[in-house]
């Protein structure tokens, strides 16, 4: 390593993180100067419309950045940062992520008098779910152990206080302390896993990593190494058996906290654990493509991926409360993106990154769905959704979009994305492999997922809402910025369902 | 015996005592308590190999570096931590987890 530091390159590789930064200052000094004044709608008007110009020019500065061909990486600051496709990718994706769940912000604020409004600082809201989207974009651009753990801790540290930002909550406070004790664990368990890869290679550089541990080959200490790495990776995923937590945040937390932690921070992780895995630690992955073949952590990635699509699509069938039914389909998908993660020696990383955005945005879709509800009436058990159709034609429509998109019904998004895993997945070795047949699982799985997918929309298009059943039969108004972002929403999960090259050839 | 073989131990029974504490704990303090003490062991292999492995040329200072920022990032998870706690107490009026058990199913 030589002596001589090159800032400008360093100031060059975090220009979208420099924006956001920029943007959060901004969003909280102009929130303290003039926030009191205004009224809680134009205040938390103002914090949204930062957020989304922040957002916007980080995107801007992201596409002015010189992408290597497919295949390719460029290195910056010593090799503390990668950029290649998937970076770029998963930057633009993150971004634009964020940006569609900032905008549902609108739509989980109480309509009626009856509850304090939860979002009674949109500025400071806005700005920790910046940071975490700093966070994100670190961990897709990172080369290294430290900035992967350091983007890694501030997106999940930021996480944290976003789920637990509904003060007058109790099942929000209580979901918040589960998701930091049990993130908290993990993350200890990571960076003890990270120690001992330093240890065993005496470096924290990815590429370097492979090179020594090319010469050295699998040893018990390294497999120690790899568990600890994995806990961290299965937390960050949710995907059983750490996937405890799930269920309680993504029914206790605020909506647009939910959609965030089910999107943007999915994509991210799978990203960082997809570049971890192949290129730090490429050369002990053991075999996937036949079985009895040396240990790696291949089989244990395999392990994880079948116990959380077994556990999660049977699990979901036992739900009534439709929050936690999203919670148990996303440790399925988790199962799924986990098979893709062992897919990218096959295909490359375009398949599961197709994957992972597609579910993100209709997971923000439906979350958004609950939010509109919420403002009226309480979103929680399925029946709650009873009578949608004619309470609001337009939020029945996107559930409809987005609920049938996570199932896997073409012309959808969804579908394509679980057609290019599997059959990347099966290109490996067809049925002789052990992730062929983990894809064989997926899809019996997913005839499994269909019928709980279809409970949902039973509830919100077929039942009508009687005095018997819990459901309000108020009409729906929903707010300009949901409407965006549900629109945009199911738009792209139709049109990149019918286009699904837009986002493929990226990586061809 | 080593003195990394020492140092590999005590950080080794670092963890599995910072591990058995947060899982065994009803008092949300004491959990976190215990994930700062696994923090901490990790942080101490990184000072045991950077101090005592000859063969790190290639950049001879990774693991005190990567100890003074996962030391900065534990300060920081404390202090969102004892606010989430702060959070929970208001509602239930104390910090044992066995009472935070309204979101189940």
């Amino acid at each position: 390593m030589n002596a001589t530091i090159n800032y400008a390159e360093l100031v060059y590789a975090l220009r979208p993180e420099i924006a956001l930064t920029l943007g959060l200052l901004l969003a909280l000094g102009y929130d303290m100067a003039f926030g009191r004044r205004m009224s809680d709608c134009a205040r938390r008007g103002v914090a949204v419309l930062i957020g989304i110009v922040t957002l916007a020019s980080a995107v801007f500065q992201t596409l002015h950045t010189n992408v290597p061909p497919v295949g390719h990486a460029a290195y910056w600051f010593h090799g503390a940062f990668v950029y290649d496709t998937l970076a770029h990718g998963v930057r633009l994706g993150v971004f634009g992520l964020s940006a569609l769940t900032l905008l549902l912000i609108a739509g989980s604020i109480p309509h009626s008098a009856l509850r304090t409004p939860h979002f009674k600082h949109p500025a400071e809201y806005v700005a920790i779910q910046l940071l975490a989207t700093m966070g994100f974009s670190l961990m897709a651009v990172s080369n290294n152990l430290l900035i992967a753990f350091l983007g890694f801790e501030l997106a999940s540290l930021s996480l944290y206080v976003m789920a637990g930002f509904d003060k007058t909550s109790r099942a929000s406070a209580e979901a918040s302390l589960k998701y930091f004790l049990f993130g908290g664990m993990a993350a200890a368990f990571m960076l003890f896993g990270f120690s001992l890869i330093y240890g065993m290679t005496g470096t924290i550089v990815l590429p370097e990593i492979a090179r020594a541990l090319a010469v050295q080959g699998p040893s018990p200490l390294l497999l120690v190494a790899l568990v600890m790495v994995l806990v961290g990776f299965g937390y960050k995923a949710a995907a059983a058996p750490f996937h405890q937590w799930a269920p309680d945040v993504y029914q206790g937390a605020p909506a647009p906290a939910a959609a965030l932690i089910a999107s943007a921070s999915k994509l991210a992780g799978f990203a960082f654990f997809a570049r971890l895995l192949f290129s730090g630690l490429g050369t002990v992955s053991g075999d996937a493509i036949n079985f009895g073949g040396p240990a790696g952590w291949i089989m244990a990635v395999i392990i994880i991926s079948a116990a959380s699509m077994l556990l999660g699509n049977i699990a979901a069938l036992a739900q009534t409360n439709a929050r936690r039914l999203i919670a148990y389909s996303a440790i399925a998908h988790a199962g799924i993106m986990l098979l893709g993660v062992i897919a990218v020696r096959a295909e490359g990383a375009g398949p599961l990154f197709y994957y992972a955005l597609t579910y993100g945005i209709a997971t923000i879709g439906v979350f958004g769905v609950f939010a509109a509800i919420e403002r009226t009436a309480p979103c929680q058990r399925i029946s709650d959704l009873a009578g949608l159709w004619k309470r609001s034609p337009f939020l029945a429509l996107v559930l409809f979009v987005c609920v049938l998109s996570l199932a896997g019904i073409p012309p959808l998004a969804g579908f394509f994305g679980k057609f290019y895993l599997f059959a990347a997945a099966l290109y490996l070795n067809g049925l002789m492999s052990p992730a062929g047949w983990l894809a064989f699982l997926a899809i019996a799985m997913s005839a499994v997922g269909l019928y709980y997918y279809l409970v949902i929309l039973k509830a919100a298009l077929v039942t009508n809402a009687t005095a018997g059943t819990s459901a309000s039969t108020e009409k729906i108004r929903v707010p300009l910025g949901t409407v965006i972002a549900l629109a945009t929403s199911a738009a792209l999960t139709i049109a990149l369902g019918i286009w699904p090259d837009v986002v493929l050839g990226l990586f061809k | 015996m080593s003195a990394l073989h020492l140092c590999l131990i005590f950080s080794t029974l670092l963890f599995a005592l910072g591990l058995a504490a947060a899982l065994s704990r009803s008092n949300a303090i004491l959990v976190l308590l215990g994930v700062e003490l696994m923090l901490n062991a990790a942080n101490i292999n990184f000072i045991a190999f950077w101090r005592f492995s000859p063969q790190f040329a290639s950049n001879p200072h990774a693991g005190v570096i990567f100890a003074i920022f996962s030391i900065a990032v534990a300060a920081a998870e404390a202090a969102v931590g004892l606010a989430l706690i702060i959070a929970v107490y208001r509602h239930y009026k104390n910090v044992r987890l066995q009472d935070a058990d309204q979101l189940k199913g």
